[in-house]
């Protein structure tokens, strides 16, 4: 049996992927009531409470916030996944591709990528799609889905809540991670209030 | 039940090996951790019926008195693979479970594990992996890549024992059958059916073959090719009418097939999963298995896989029309294809179904 | 070659020990949190304890032996030691059915939060900026970790994790070869955490970490080394205690 620590898995893997340290940058504190812009994009928030955000990236056109640090609650921003990308860095591209975003995907298809991603970049069987539903995002149809997984050697059940839609054949989703006891509950509402607030310009 | 064939066919079984120092002793302890993270873990499947049906495939493969000593326990797991501690605790990955064919197969499984466990190759000598031995990497699926690969390569003398040991372990596994009353051709079909799939999923990744290569990444096994030829050669001369135990085995598998095939669905693999559906469907495509195909080729979106995916689902409702999932996939594919009446039917006709379904509001947005 | 090579592995070894650790120990307190010595109950939850070897390619390998061992020597050092954390300790039993769901989901949790609180908090690197604040030390597993202790008559709950991987030759042979092509390897792990979370709340009102612990946990001096190490700083020790013992 191999057993160990759990490695600290931000969820959006930005410390699995980057390298040892040194090349990350810093997290930084986000001030709440202005609005800000996220994922090097056209998307911005509003936050009403402070946040921090990482300063390692999953992907490209990707950022994460979060309260506590990333294993307890972690919100992540995807501004305009274009074509053909993957959702974040592949690890491996030759042992682990990621599927591919497509600009004539249905809403319906947003929750199988995901679990896929997961699956794939997270090696973890244990990852399902609990519901979805109808949502808005930035005045957009959007859809709200849940979901519910556990990383291999850590052991601690997270449950997801993430609001996806497409614009001009592009991708715009934030998500929201933490474990189920206690954090998913407490911190859900912070995730809602961003989510309202989003516009894309 | 089966009789084991003539007393004295298997080498005398001494008992679980007893360590000789300090240190080893406690690899070979069980340990009550080991019972606690089985308890406790969410990856291990703990269904008393599929467990105990395994237990019971292990025990007449090897013997009674082998099997006794010996833990086995069932992680979720897509990969094809199954490993062994040196003290007596076997895993088997479902991705091992969702492949093997029949009784006989798994048993063959089960029996090169145990092997290498009864011929204590985890102690011997200075080896570069001393943790439980990895079936995957003996059949050359775990790629490489890690830069402590890379560095093991530079302590070579370990390699040609491996090898060595493998052969070992296919060789006493085949004893294991051929007392057993198993059909040994099996061992060389399920890894010709392995190495055939790893092939597939090379190939659709546009990645080169690792088969054939004389010096495979970690070079300490037969490569393929070899190994099926001596298995092929051991079982060349058995009696007719082995067993195979096709129907027992598709019978404890059933309740788990449309899980293990979803587990495979989402690894992004079409190639090797469109070869093992084809594998899966020798003896007919249920509708579980048209299912599956309907998914993977509505999941991949080249052009005409639509059509192709509908047709699937088509079939798979022919089969079985209250086969639910099959509707839904229908339904989304034809809404992608652009034929909305008959793709909103579809959907229709699953939610009737399935009123309850987790993703009935969002489902319901298309029907409008 | 052989005992070139030998020579020059035992050189590397050497060097690899001796290597000054960056600060791999810290402590800290929830802000006002002040126990008065004798004045709680402390439930000293079943300890997550694991020792092994660490195999060549870094894998861990369990050894049933030592985790025994260990286990039996640090329940001895952490009974010892109670008398210094200045309250009254009592030891959960082991629990059954779906209380042990609970406890082994508490643990990992506890592991997660302790794993993020020196991730984002304790060392400098990945520092959170809401974490940096001068006195701020706010950490929770919920309110929920009351039903681990519901019948005990407990107002804390201690929780105590050590890992100790101790380098197989194998491993240290690869860091030499690693240490020549310069692929940073490390060998062995000693790790412990120990946490005290206030029931009431679920709030971590005390942690201390060490991510390079001393004694070898396989006999009673070396674990009773670590139980010390681990319980250093503990809130409401008695100020009449003998002076603290030497870090390593």
């Amino acid at each position: 049996m191999t057993r160990s620590f759990p490695r600290i898995r931000t969820l959006a893997l930005p410390l699995l992927l980057a390298s040892a340290t040194a090349a990350i940058a810093g997290n930084t504190l986000i001030v709440p009531g202005q609005p800000v812009a996220v994922a090097k994009s056209t998307l911005t928030v509003v936050p009403s409470r402070e946040w921090n955000k990482l300063g390692a990236r999953p992907g490209r056109n990707t950022e994460s916030w979060t309260l506590d640090g990333a294993p307890l609650n972690e919100v992540t921003f995807y501004g305009g996944i274009e074509n053909d990308r993957t959702l974040f860095r592949e690890v491996s591209k030759k042992e682990k591709p990621l599927p591919r975003f497509a600009a004539t995907m249905l809403l319906t298809d947003i929750p199988a990528l995901v679990e896929s991603s997961y699956r794939i970049a997270l090696d973890t069987p244990l990852m399902r799609i609990a519901a979805a539903e109808p949502a808005e995002l930035a005045g957009n149809k959007a859809i709200r889905f849940r979901y519910v997984f556990t990383l291999p050697e850590e052991e601690v059940e997270r449950q997801g809540e993430a609001v996806a839609t497409i614009v001009d054949g592009r991708l715009y989703m934030l998500s929201f991670e933490a474990p189920t006891i206690h954090f998913y509950d407490r911190d859900l509402p912070s995730f809602r209030a961003l989510v309202a607030t989003a516009r894309l310009q | 039940m089966l009789a084991v064939a003539t007393p004295g066919e298997l080498p005398p079984y001494a008992g679980a090996y007893q360590p000789q120092t300090k240190d080893e002793r406690g690899l070979w302890m069980q340990s009550d951790e080991e019972e606690r993270i089985v308890r406790d873990s969410a990856f291990v499947i703990r269904d008393a019926a599929l467990n105990a049906y395994l237990r019971d495939v292990l025990c007449r493969a090897v013997g009674t008195a082998r099997c006794e000593g010996v833990r086995i326990h069932i992680v979720r797991d897509a990969a094809f693979n199954a490993n062994m501690s040196p003290n007596g605790f076997m895993r088997v990955f479902t991705g091992a479970l969702l492949r093997i064919r029949d009784e006989a197969e798994l048993a063959s499984m089960l029996g090169h594990e145990f092997a290498h466990f009864e011929l204590r190759h985890t102690l011997v000598g200075f080896k570069q992996e001393r943790h439980a031995h990895n079936l995957a990497i003996w059949a050359g699926l775990l790629g490489g890549g890690s830069a402590i690969g890379v560095q093991l390569a530079l302590i070579g003398s370990t390699y040609e024992f491996s090898r060595a040991q493998e052969t070992e372990a296919d060789m006493l596994s085949s004893r294991f059958l051929e007392v057993a009353g198993f059909d040994r051709q099996c061992a060389a079909d399920l890894w010709q059916r392995i190495a055939d799939e790893t092939d597939e999923t090379a190939r659709g990744r546009r990645q080169r073959s690792q088969r054939y290569d004389p010096v495979g990444f970690l070079a300490t096994h037969p490569t393929n090719l070899t190994r099926m030829r001596y298995l092929a050669a051991a079982a060349a001369d058995q009696p007719s009418g082995r067993r195979t135990g096709q129907e027992a085995y598709r019978a404890a598998m059933k309740p788990w097939r449309a899980l293990l095939l979803a587990d495979q669905l989402k690894r992004n693999d079409f190639a090797g999963t469109e070869y093992l559906l084809g594998q899966l469907a020798q003896d007919g495509w249920t509708e579980e298995l048209l299912f599956a195909r309907g998914e993977l080729y509505r999941l991949r979106r080249h052009p005409r896989d639509l059509v192709a995916a509908a047709r699937f689902y088509t079939d798979a409702i022919a089969l079985d029309p209250k086969h639910a999932e099959s509707q839904r996939g229908l339904g989304l594919a034809l809404l992608r294809s652009g034929e909305v009446e008959r793709g909103r039917l579809a959907l229709r006709r699953y939610l009737e179904l399935v009123p309850a379904a987790s993703d009935a509001p969002m489902l319901a947005t298309l029907l409008s | 070659m052989k005992t070139l090579l030998a020579a020059l592995a035992a050189c590397l070894i050497a060097l690899v020990h001796a290597a000054p650790a960056a600060a791999q120990e810290k402590s800290a307190v929830r802000p006002g949190f002040v126990l008065k010595p004798g004045s709680a109950n402390i439930l000293l939850l079943r300890p997550k304890i694991s020792v092994g070897a660490q195999s060549t390619a870094g894998a861990f390998e369990p050894n049933a032996d030592w985790t025994d061992q260990a286990r039996e020597n640090l329940g001895r050092a952490l009974d010892a030691a109670q008398t210094k954390l200045g309250n009254r300790v009592v030891a959960a039993g082991d629990p059954v059915g779906p209380a042990a769901r609970t406890l082994a989901e508490y643990q990992a949790l506890f592991e997660t939060v302790a794993g993020t609180v020196i991730e984002y908090q304790f060392f400098p690197g990945n520092r959170l900026p809401t974490k940096k604040r001068a006195g701020t030390f706010d950490w929770t597993l919920g309110p929920g970790v009351a039903a681990l202790a519901a019948e005990s008559g407990c107002e804390f709950a201690l929780f105590v994790i050590t890992e100790d991987q101790y380098g197989s030759t194998g491993r240290k042979v690869l860091q030499i070869f690693a240490a020549l092509a310069r692929v940073p390897i490390s060998s062995g792990v000693h790790k412990g955490y120990a946490g005290l979370i206030d029931l009431r709340t679920g709030d971590l009102v005390w942690l201390n970490v060490d991510q390079q612990m001393g004694g070898d946990v396989r006999d009673a001096e070396g674990a009773a080394k670590r139980i010390g190490q681990l319980l250093e700083d503990f809130p409401g020790r008695p100020p009449a205690v003998a002076a603290p013992e030497p870090k390593r």
